[in-house]
């Protein structure tokens, strides 16, 4: 396939994937993976998890920059305009649309009952993905009291989080988890 | 206009709400969601949370997770949907594109660029413990996020079960997120209008 036709049929399936990625980005990521690695072998399992784990170290939009990592590897820099384009475009517009219905009805009765009922399921996830990511860095119980103190600096205190990630990444990089 | 609002609902936030009234700036919005993203390592909520409630006191707690819970509900990157619902909620539609084009023009730039030159190191321990450090933190961040979120809903013994039953079934069972999100989501919102109903 030359790169130009994988760049359409890769910025597509991103585009269609990202509008059905219900809960954040990463839900998709296997089917992503998927399509990527297995279908169509554009890049490798490794390629895919450095990825991954690149982005959590710089900061920015990571899913849309770990797509556009994927678009690079399959057809350069038009691919990682294409693949970032493809990842936030469905998405932002239903966001917009979604907010402004939502911001209409803001007055309804029936409103003020969806959103009690809304927001603790989804504080509820938050909380979730946060045990979940540390769950998946599987760093032990030197890792698991770190996440813990993070959680109370950041709870108790007025401390800059900025602190608290340097603190744990200097943590990390003298060995001590 | 976008800026308007109805009647607050909420309760306990109405002086917060008195704030935003002001008309916030495209500069700043473009630079709050700049900031967002350029600190937000692991997690953009975090930091999104920390500026647009805390320090500039464009929006309220309740408004923040009222908007968090939109998104969630949303497919996309949830980060981006509260730069353009934050965006479009003080400044209308152009407001949504100053926010998101802070969220992503420089930093993706930045990024890719950055990440670029990272994947020649992947392989480095040092930076492998670096990383699992600040994965530790970030964990933390996020879970204390999304707990100062719930405070004002603490005292609702339904909210308390939903929020305990969502983060069960996510973090304990291998149930995808549409299943817990589209199985609750109705049946929370049913006893949260039966608590109405009762409460009057």
């Amino acid at each position: 396939m030359s790169d130009h036709s994988a760049l359409i049929s890769l910025s597509a399936h991103l585009a269609l994937v990202s509008s059905i990625s219900f809960g954040g980005f990463p839900t998709v990521l296997p089917d992503v993976r998927n399509f990527v690695v297995a279908i169509h072998g554009w890049a490798t399992d490794e390629d895919f998890a450095n990825f991954f784990a690149m982005v959590q170290t710089i900061p920015g939009p990571s899913m849309i920059l770990m797509m556009s990592f994927i678009g690079l590897k399959v057809a350069g820099f038009p691919g990682a305009v294409a693949s970032a384009f493809a990842t936030f475009g469905p998405p932002c517009s239903i966001y917009y649309v979604g907010y402004r219905l939502w911001d209409r009805f803001r007055a309804a009765p029936w409103q003020e009952i969806v959103r009690r009922g809304l927001v603790p399921v989804t504080l509820g996830l938050v909380v979730a993905s946060g045990t979940v990511m540390a769950r998946a860095a599987d760093g032990g119980w030197q890792a698991a009291a770190l996440t813990v103190i993070a959680a109370v600096l950041m709870l108790r205190t007025r401390v800059n989080p900025l602190w608290i990630l340097l603190a744990g990444g200097a943590f990390g990089g003298f060995g001590l988890l | 206009m976008a800026g308007e609002r109805g009647p607050v609902v909420a309760s306990g936030v109405a002086e917060q709400n008195l704030v935003q009234l002001r008309r916030v700036s495209l500069h700043a919005l473009f630079i709050a969601f700049l900031s967002v993203a350029l600190l937000g390592f692991g997690g953009g909520i975090v930091w999104a949370r920390r500026i647009t409630v805390d320090q500039r006191r464009w929006l309220s707690e309740s408004d923040f997770a009222d908007i968090v819970s939109l998104c969630q509900f949303m497919p996309g990157p949830n980060v981006v949907g509260i730069a353009v619902c934050t965006g479009a909620k003080l400044r209308g539609g152009v407001g949504a594109l100053a926010a998101l084009g802070g969220f992503i023009i420089i930093p993706w730039s930045v990024g890719l660029a950055l990440g670029a030159l990272l994947l020649e190191y992947a392989h480095l321990p040092i930076l492998r413990n670096i990383l699992g450090g600040v994965s530790a933190v970030a964990a933390g961040l996020l879970i204390a996020t999304g707990l100062r979120l719930f405070v004002p809903h603490r005292r609702r013994p339904v909210a308390v079960i939903f929020a305990v039953l969502a983060f069960t079934l996510m973090a304990f069972t291998k149930l995808p997120l549409l299943a817990v999100l589209f199985g609750l989501v109705p049946l929370s919102i049913a006893a949260s209008g039966l608590e109405k109903a009762r409460l009057g």
